[in-house]
């Protein structure tokens, strides 16, 4: 048995489905993830999968016990939910934004789906994706939507609102939910670099590579 | 044998875990206390504070809302007991109410607590009985703050300057 897959797992992905809706303004709120999240999460399991990163016959498969089959279930399950969350993270919440990063992660998953990287590639990737995502949510977006500020930022933003029809601006959350949010996609990323994988996969460019004494 | 006695001990604390989350999700406790009233309400053994609560009531008679207000919450800090939130609204509408306007913050944070009081109460059904009052019923409450929130043409009727405050 596998304390990775019966307990840590399990309990790493639903800690970032709780975290990942957690919002911290003038009061608590917790927003569950939007609809659309579901069907990048999906994607993502369909990348994790096609990468070797997700080995579903390692969690489930006619050789093992139905408790072992219903213990890999789990770990699917919770890292879907988990998924879910982590875009629910990293979506803005409103406006044009909103709409844009959505496109955006949709349009980069279904990217790296056809480009068939390995585990590795792949984790670097949404290592990228969802560090960017972060940055420019947290980072960028919160500063431009933060009401206190000096003259010139107060013009640029009714510059930029008017450019982009008042749907820029966010609602402006404490700096603990940043740093929720850092720590819920650190946990997210730990968690698909330790879903039990493919040993090794032989990639498109593995393969075109070539053998030594070819030249 | 351990095996699987691990596999569904993890099974089981990965269920309870989920199940703690989607609870969580949508009752969407504000505080720890919300949190513990509400885990106890399911329980069936949650209570407000009586002494907190008969303080408020007084407070509440001699027209020092804020302070009723305050006593109220302290007697039911989980928001889960229907006659506290009542008259905690009940507070929200004396002091918001006015002759020419009223407070809309006043109103807005009473019709909170109505509906707060109407989603915790058994079949959404609260009523008063307190002689010192007009409208018994949260829903009779509720109707109030929200006709006060509401800007139409009758607020242009100078007769509505003789209404009472109930």
């Amino acid at each position: 048995m596998s304390r990775l897959e019966v307990f840590y797992l399990p309990l790493l992905f639903l800690t970032v489905a709780l975290l990942g809706g957690v919002r911290v303004a003038d009061r608590l709120m917790l927003l569950p993830p939007p609809l659309f999240t579901l069907v990048l999460a999906f994607v993502l399991v369909g990348v994790l999968v096609r990468s070797g990163a997700l080995a579903p016959e390692r969690l489930m498969s006619p050789a093992r016990r139905p408790l072992a089959n219903m213990s890999g279930l789990v770990v699917v399950l919770t890292a879907f939910a988990a998924a879910t969350q982590a875009f629910n993270v990293a979506i803005p919440e409103s406006g044009l934004p909103r709409l844009l990063f959505s496109v955006f992660l949709l349009v980069l998953l279904l990217n790296t789906l056809a480009a068939s990287p390995d585990r590795v590639r792949v984790l670097r990737s949404l290592v990228v994706i969802f560090g960017s995502a972060f940055t420019l949510k947290y980072i960028v977006l919160a500063a431009l939507s933060d009401p206190v500020g000096g003259r010139l930022k107060r013009i640029l933003l009714i510059l930029l609102e008017g450019v982009t029809l008042g749907t820029l601006s966010q609602q402006v959350y404490r700096p603990v939910t940043g740093y929720l949010a850092f720590l819920t996609l650190m946990l997210f990323v730990s968690g698909l670099a330790l879903l039990p994988s493919h040993e090794r996969r032989e990639t498109t460019a593995a393969r075109l590579e070539p053998a030594p004494g070819d030249a | 044998m351990r095996d699987s006695i691990a596999r569904v001990f993890g099974l089981v604390l990965a269920f309870a875990y989920a199940a703690a989350i989607v609870w969580l999700y949508s009752s969407q406790p504000q505080t720890v206390a919300e949190v513990s009233g509400a885990l106890s309400a399911s329980l069936g053994a949650y209570r407000a504070d009586d002494v907190a609560f008969a303080d408020g009531l007084r407070f509440f008679r001699r027209d020092q809302f804020a302070a009723a207000r305050l006593a109220f919450e302290r007697a039911d800090p989980a928001h889960r007991d229907p006659r506290t939130q009542f008259y905690i609204a009940y507070a929200d509408y004396r002091e918001g109410w006015g002759r020419v306007y009223h407070d809309d913050v006043r109103f807005a944070h009473g019709l909170a607590a109505v509906e707060r009081a109407i989603a915790v109460a058994p079949q959404g059904r609260v009523v008063v009985d307190d002689p010192d009052l007009q409208l018994h019923s949260a829903d009779e409450l509720k109707a109030e703050l929200e006709a006060g929130l509401r800007y139409d043409a009758s607020d242009l009727n100078p007769f509505t300057l003789f209404r009472p405050r109930k």
